[in-house]
């Protein structure tokens, strides 16, 4: 008995003064992740890497825009859109108090303007993601005419690539292709996981 | 988390199972060098889980039944044991289940430690273990619809929700008393528990006479929902989230089958970094029990000053890893984040300071009459008991055995690690109580080991192939004792079949005998020792079937006559 007074005594007052005064957290605390449009480029990384579906993005084919949207209802402070984000767009900041009133005020989006495919002219790109693409290509020491060279064969699309390659393979090869090269695929632009570097 | 090589450790049991059971092995498979499964004909399967649970130490882990018609055309189950003779390691039994008729054999009646498997197995996939001795539903509701097994390849959705189908209760609770008794049933719910359970206490006067119990009243479908809705490297930050108390152990768990089955070798460095957070979680969740047991036998000031040294594992955990709950730390092949020097020497000061104040308290502990008058002999799990149900943990050491997964079948970085196995032959709720008192200065020491000790080198493997169909086990020991993960892989980056079996699992079967003969009053407290997450529950209905009365009593009450044992709120 004497024994647990004194444990008692020794403690003091164990109660912390929160929500009247801050409460400290340890340093890479994992708190709610705080989203920067200006920095981001569309790319899906962490889309696909969100293991909760928090992130996600969503294509409007016909306004040629792209919408990156982050829920904090499903969000699991797991931080691994902050781990594979390539430009430092989002990271977990110290802020754990995410209550509100409204659920909208829950989610966070930016919308992107897409670049039309070269080839059929679907959009389904981030004018974005091309620009940041060729800084890389300069910051690595290619020339900047040569690196803009490249943004047609960085602006067309997946499936009308593919049958660039196709045509040139065929070509290659000797033999004659009927065909016209680019036929227009008549499809609706592709998911954003095609569309990720 | 060992690389399959030509070393194929526990082959003797199934040369000496070949020996005994000519023609029965119809084959055998190594998943890694501690790993072995074999399937053998259906009609023995039985006789070969009794041999190897019974005639060869093994210990019966879980049952896993799975849908192999798109694979093979045929169901199958599996019955994991872990062999604990000279050599240490893991049979797993395999029989396929003829898809028309449904049947197999049930291991029931040779080894109760089969009973939930099965059970489960009855609901998810609707197999039919002929022999099994209670066919009640474990896992689904009584308003589910009859011909609907979840985990069925070609059964539902995910996100399906059918309709119920009655509005009454079917469930049978069964009382093996001889005689009269009364009927006491606690639960189902109280918001404090992770997860609910409805307990009937058979009562004669105040002794209780037998127990039974229903619990599953929150079961989430995670198997379910790992296997059609994420990828094989998400499931981590799921497993994470099975228990709120022991999560990063079945996340340990998980990862451990996948890079088994794939014989991926996890860097040394990174073992080293699981250990230790095992080791922290171990921490918090033994302080909580014992906190726990304090306020259970009414000493509530421990039970405060137990909880406040408890804060300093939850900010050891929140250094390390960034959170106090959900470290969402592993990865398939390795973790996310390293330990630095600085993070090292907070540590090392938290675990000095711990190690003083727990001392202390539980000096002052110890030297309450009142918990050893209300522990000792109380909740008694006999050594037989214990050894027919495959218990696990604290549970288990309490009871005279020797079984510690990480010593037994080291995993992550506890190859080599000095670890004692605390065992006491009490089988009371004071033996279990003592053992997790030492477990907490282990892991304290643990801790300090393996930050001085921790190799260096990379964090993360990466660049493995993803082979699909390959399973394996994967083994963690939970502060509650020995998580087992049984994993399979699919074609499509996803997983064909994820079982996990979290510790408590294999503890509540047994949990009736424990509660057999003592009195009403001590009935969470014993609940309470097996450490399930929760031991409490909301209210209280007395029926005296002799006068064919009910009565509700609040659980406050109940609560309050555990720990005052005055003013029994049956009278």
């Amino acid at each position: 008995m004497i024994k647990l007074l004194k444990i008692i005594l020794k403690a003091g007052e164990a109660t912390a003064k929160y929500p009247f005064a801050p409460l400290p957290i340890s340093p890479n605390f994992r708190g709610k992740p705080e989203y920067d449009a200006k920095d981001c480029m569309a790319c899906g990384a962490c889309t696909i890497a969100c293991p909760a579906n928090a992130l996600s993005m969503e294509t409007d084919p016909d306004a040629g825009t792209r919408t990156w949207s982050i829920f904090y209802g499903r969000c699991i402070f797991c931080a691994r859109c902050e781990e594979v984000c390539p430009t430092g767009a989002i990271e977990l900041s110290d802020d754990f108090e995410l209550a509100v009133f409204n659920r909208d005020d829950l989610f966070k989006s930016a919308t992107f303007a897409l670049a039309p495919c070269r080839c059929c002219g679907t959009p389904f790109v981030a004018r974005k993601e091309v620009d940041y693409v060729i800084e890389l290509l300069v910051h690595q020491g290619l020339p900047r005419e040569a690196a803009e060279q490249r943004r047609g064969f960085y602006e067309t699309c997946p499936d009308c690539r593919r049958l660039q390659e196709v045509d040139r393979a065929t070509r290659q090869a000797g033999m004659v292709h009927a065909a016209p090269a680019a036929a227009p695929p008549a499809k609706a632009a592709p998911a954003e996981m095609e569309t990720a570097p | 988390m060992l690389a399959p090589t030509d070393t194929k450790v526990g082959k003797t049991y199934i040369d000496a199972l070949r020996l005994k059971f000519p023609d029965v092995v119809l084959e055998e498979s190594w998943q890694a060098d501690n790993q072995a499964t074999i399937t053998v004909d259906p009609g023995s399967l039985p006789a070969v889980v009794e041999e190897l649970h019974y005639g060869q130490g093994g210990w019966l882990s879980v049952v896993v039944a799975n849908d192999e018609r798109p694979l093979s055309g045929h169901y199958a189950v599996y019955y994991v044991l872990s062999m604990e003779g000279v050599e240490k390691s893991w049979v797993v039994v395999r029989a396929v289940v003829d898809p028309e008729t449904l049947e197999f054999p049930s291991v029931t009646p040779k080894v109760p430690a089969a009973v939930w498997g099965e059970r489960e197995a009855r609901d998810m996939f609707g197999l039919r273990p002929v022999g099994l001795p209670d066919e009640r539903r474990l896992v689904l509701p009584d308003d589910w619809p009859d011909d609907l097994y979840p985990l069925r390849k070609d059964a539902m959705d995910y996100r399906m929700r059918p309709q119920p189908t009655t509005d009454t209760e079917t469930y049978k609770f069964i009382n093996e008393a001889r005689g009269e008794t009364t009927v006491v049933p606690l639960g189902p719910l109280h918001i404090t528990s992770d997860e609910p359970g409805h307990f009937r206490l058979f009562v004669d006067g105040e002794t209780i006479v037998d127990a039974d119990y229903r619990l599953f009243y929150v079961h989430r479908g995670m198997e379910k929902l790992a296997e059609t809705r994420m990828g094989y490297d998400e499931v981590t930050f799921l497993a994470d989230r099975i228990c709120g108390i022991c999560g990063f152990t079945h996340s340990v768990a998980y990862a451990n089958s996948v890079e088994n089955a794939l014989g991926i070798v996890v860097p040394p460095r990174a073992g080293a970094i699981r250990s230790i957070l095992l080791e922290v979680e171990r921490l918090h969740s033994h302080l909580l029990n014992i906190g726990l047991a304090c306020h259970f036998v009414g000493f509530d000031t421990g039970f405060m000053q137990f909880f406040r040294v408890r804060e300093k594992a939850m900010t050891m955990a929140e250094l390390l890893t960034g959170a106090r709950k959900t470290y969402a730390l592993n990865l398939i092949g390795g973790v996310r984040r390293d330990i630095l020097k600085d993070e090292r020497s907070r540590t090392l000061t938290l675990i000095a300071e711990l190690r003083r104040e727990v001392q202390e308290l539980v000096d002052m502990l110890l030297a309450t009459p009142n918990m050893r008058q209300r522990t000792e002999g109380v909740g008694r799990l006999e050594t037989s008991i214990a050894r027919d149900y495959s218990t696990v943990g604290p549970v288990v050491r309490g009871s005279g055995h020797r079984r510690d997964v990480r010593v037994l079948h080291p995993f992550a970085g506890y190859k080599g690690a000095p670890l004692p196995v605390h065992v006491m032959e009490g089988c009371d709720v004071l033996s279990r109580v003592l053992i997790r008192t030492r477990e907490v200065f282990d892991s304290l020491a643990l801790v300090e080991y393996f930050l001085d000790t921790m190799p260096e080198g990379p964090l993360l493997l990466e660049g493995f192939t993803f082979k699909p169909h390959r399973f394996a086990l994967g083994y963690t020991e939970a502060p509650r004792g020995e998580d087992v993960h049984w994993t399979m892989l699919g074609d499509n980056q996803k997983l064909y079949r994820w079982r996990c079996r979290a510790a408590t699992y294999a503890n509540w079967p047994p949990l009736r005998y424990m509660l057999r003969g003592n009195t009403v009053s001590d009935a969470p407290l014993i609940v309470a020792s097996i450490d399930p997450c929760y031991s409490c529950t909301d209210r209280v209905t007395v029926v005296d079937v002799r006068k064919q009365k009910s009565m509700i009593i609040p659980y406050k009450d109940m609560e309050r006559y555990c720990r005052e044992r005055t003013g029994s709120p049956l009278k």
